[in-house]
């Protein structure tokens, strides 16, 4: 029992190395993915920017505003091919082999979810540097970017867990492809393009209110816009992100149960 | 306890009250070479599946290695190796870089797992192939591959589902050549399933034969032939005419007799002491035949025999 417990960091790292090679030697696990999520932060600072000007934003910088959105979309990237990842190895057989092996089981389920918690810091690294060649300027600093990449990975965490709990269940590419497709409610339903005060249609308004990744959002232009003057909109950030963490994750660890153990 | 396998009253109901096994019992040796004969859908994958961890039994016992199958699922994983009817080959890796990551999460240290890649390659032939993506390689290679990745840490039985399926003559020599020599020159318990009668008569010390969920007979392949099979003498006459002559002269010898055209066969549990009372009912009315042989019975008559008597019966041997 012992070497089992003493392995189980080995195990851990063994399986998240074979997830990274896996995702390097397919570039097209995240080359669209953050090609896309570049592409909204070029289009919509190019076409929406002049918004910025309307009192609402209160002089805000509107890159600032629209980042988060960049790196919320890529974010979704990353923690969504941790499930696929997984699919994938159930299809072709691995999933069984590796549950052949004395491995811990969670480190079986952990493998993949870090291999796509690095991707996705390494890609939202990317889209604020490429923020800062626009002339992007942070106001909480390098500790503002530090936490800004923080809220990313539990954001990722929280949506790395609903995929892999969808495709231990599913069992199938098709499914688990089908079930990221809640991205476009979740990026799209908030305060996206314009702050709370501006939404027009109360149902959006409604929505905005009742989808998680609104706070995110609120608290990560909070520290790119104001800093830390006003902590209230980061704390309340991280609350739901890790409330939604503990969900998601609770949700993929009885799928894994269930798959790692079928009746 | 080595390598022994215990099995008793096993019975796997799945969802939907599917009953794939139904009350299996059987015990294989240390050393010894078992195979599980049957055609597809006889509960062979299922039991194979319980005995190595991958699903639970609905009742029963399973004792793999002396280690109680539900009650240590890791040390019976740390005794077994298991080629199931799928390869499970990841195609982003390396031949190499697969077999060290199996010999990792086995406990080697990153160098030994390299050292016991490379022999693994070498022993299976792939060592030209260890810096190809598995992905590319034929099915034939996928397979030995994947017996490698079960041999890693040197276990002391080894579960083979299918593991020729699909594959072409030579490659089937060459995972039968490496099976034989696993179980002669290093021991190993071997528990085959497979389709193949040939391969089971081929391989294994003893065989049970499984048709829908129940073990119908067990035995050595000699054992089997001898119970369930029969001797076939085979007879050609020139015309249709003296076939039928033949037919009725000789309708009482044996099992039972065939005639189809000028062609006779003659059914019977010891066909070559049946020949000469069988010439001389011939020879009384004149009758000589233009081919006569006698073929001994195969697995393949067993099989039939043995899968036949129980859907007549519903009555299983053991």
């Amino acid at each position: 029992m012992n070497d089992q417990k003493g392995s189980f960091v080995g195990d851990t790292v063994v399986m998240t190395k074979r997830s990274l090679i896996t995702i390097l030697r397919n570039p097209l696990i995240f080359i669209p993915n953050l090609a896309i999520s570049m592409f909204f932060l070029f289009v919509y600072e190019a076409g929406l920017s002049g918004i910025a000007n309307l009192p609402a934003f209160e002089g805000a910088n509107y890159l600032a505003f629209i980042l988060p959105v960049s790196i919320v979309s890529a974010a979704i990237g990353g923690a969504g091919g941790a499930g696929q990842a997984l699919v994938k190895d159930l299809d072709n057989g691995f999933f069984s082999r590796i549950l052949l092996t004395p491995t811990s089981r969670l480190a079986i389920v952990l493998g993949p979810i870090i291999a796509g918690m690095i991707q996705l810091v390494v890609q939202a690294a990317l889209i604020i540097a490429v923020g800062f060649l626009l002339g992007l300027e942070v106001a909480g600093g390098t500790l503002g970017v530090f936490i800004v990449l923080l809220l990313t990975l539990g954001w990722g965490l929280a949506f790395a867990g609903y995929s892999v709990g969808i495709a231990l269940r599913a069992k199938n590419a098709q499914s688990a492809q089908a079930g990221t497709f809640i991205f476009f409610p979740l990026i799209f339903l908030s305060t996206t393009f314009v702050p709370y005060e501006l939404i027009e249609a109360q149902w959006l308004k409604v929505a905005a209110t009742l989808n998680p990744v609104t706070y995110l959002f609120e608290a990560m232009r909070t520290i790119l816009i104001d800093g830390f003057g006003e902590p209230w909109p980061i704390i309340l950030g991280f609350i739901v992100i890790g409330g939604l963490c503990v969900i998601t994750i609770t949700f993929s660890a009885i799928s894994a149960k269930r798959a790692v153990s079928t009746d | 306890m080595g390598g022994t396998i215990h099995v008793e009253n096993v019975i796997k109901t799945f969802k939907g009250n599917v009953q794939a096994v139904k009350g299996v019992s059987f015990d294989i040796g240390d050393g010894e070479f078992f195979a599980f004969l049957g055609p597809n859908g006889a509960g062979k994958s299922t039991t194979v599946q319980m005995l190595t961890t991958l699903i639970k039994p609905t009742s029963g016992q399973l004792t793999v290695a002396g280690f109680d199958v539900r009650k240590d699922p890791e040390k019976v994983r740390l005794e077994i190796g298991v080629a199931l009817q799928e390869t499970g080959i990841d195609p982003d890796l390396k031949g190499i870089e697969l077999l060290e990551f199996q010999a990792r999460l086995f406990g080697f240290s990153k160098k030994s797992a390299r050292i016991r890649a490379e022999e693994l390659l070498e022993l299976v032939g792939l060592t030209e192939d260890a810096d190809r993506l598995s992905g590319k390689y034929s099915g034939g290679m996928r397979r030995r591959l994947d017996l490698a990745m079960t041999l890693v840490h040197q276990p002391k039985i080894l579960f083979l589902d299918e593991p020729t399926t699909g594959l072409d003559p030579s490659n089937r020599q060459t995972i039968w050549k490496e099976i034989k020599r696993l179980n002669k020159e290093e021991g190993t318990t071997i528990f085959l399933t497979t389709q193949y009668l040939e391969e089971a008569d081929q391989l294994a010390d003893r065989i049970s034969i499984i048709n829908k969920g129940e073990i119908v007979a067990t035995g050595t392949t000699n054992e089997l032939k001898r119970t369930f099979g029969f001797d076939a003498i085979f007879l050609q006459f020139e015309t249709e005419e003296q076939a039928q002559k033949a037919h009725y002269a000789t309708n009482h010898l044996g099992r039972n007799v065939e005639l189809v055209k000028n062609e006779l066969t003659i059914f019977a549990e010891n066909g070559t002491t049946l020949l000469v009372e069988l010439i001389r009912l011939l020879g009384d009315q004149q009758l000589y035949p233009t081919t006569l042989n006698v073929q001994p019975p195969s697995l393949d008559d067993v099989f039939i025999q043995v899968t036949k008597e129980q859907e007549k019966e519903g009555v299983a041997y053991e």
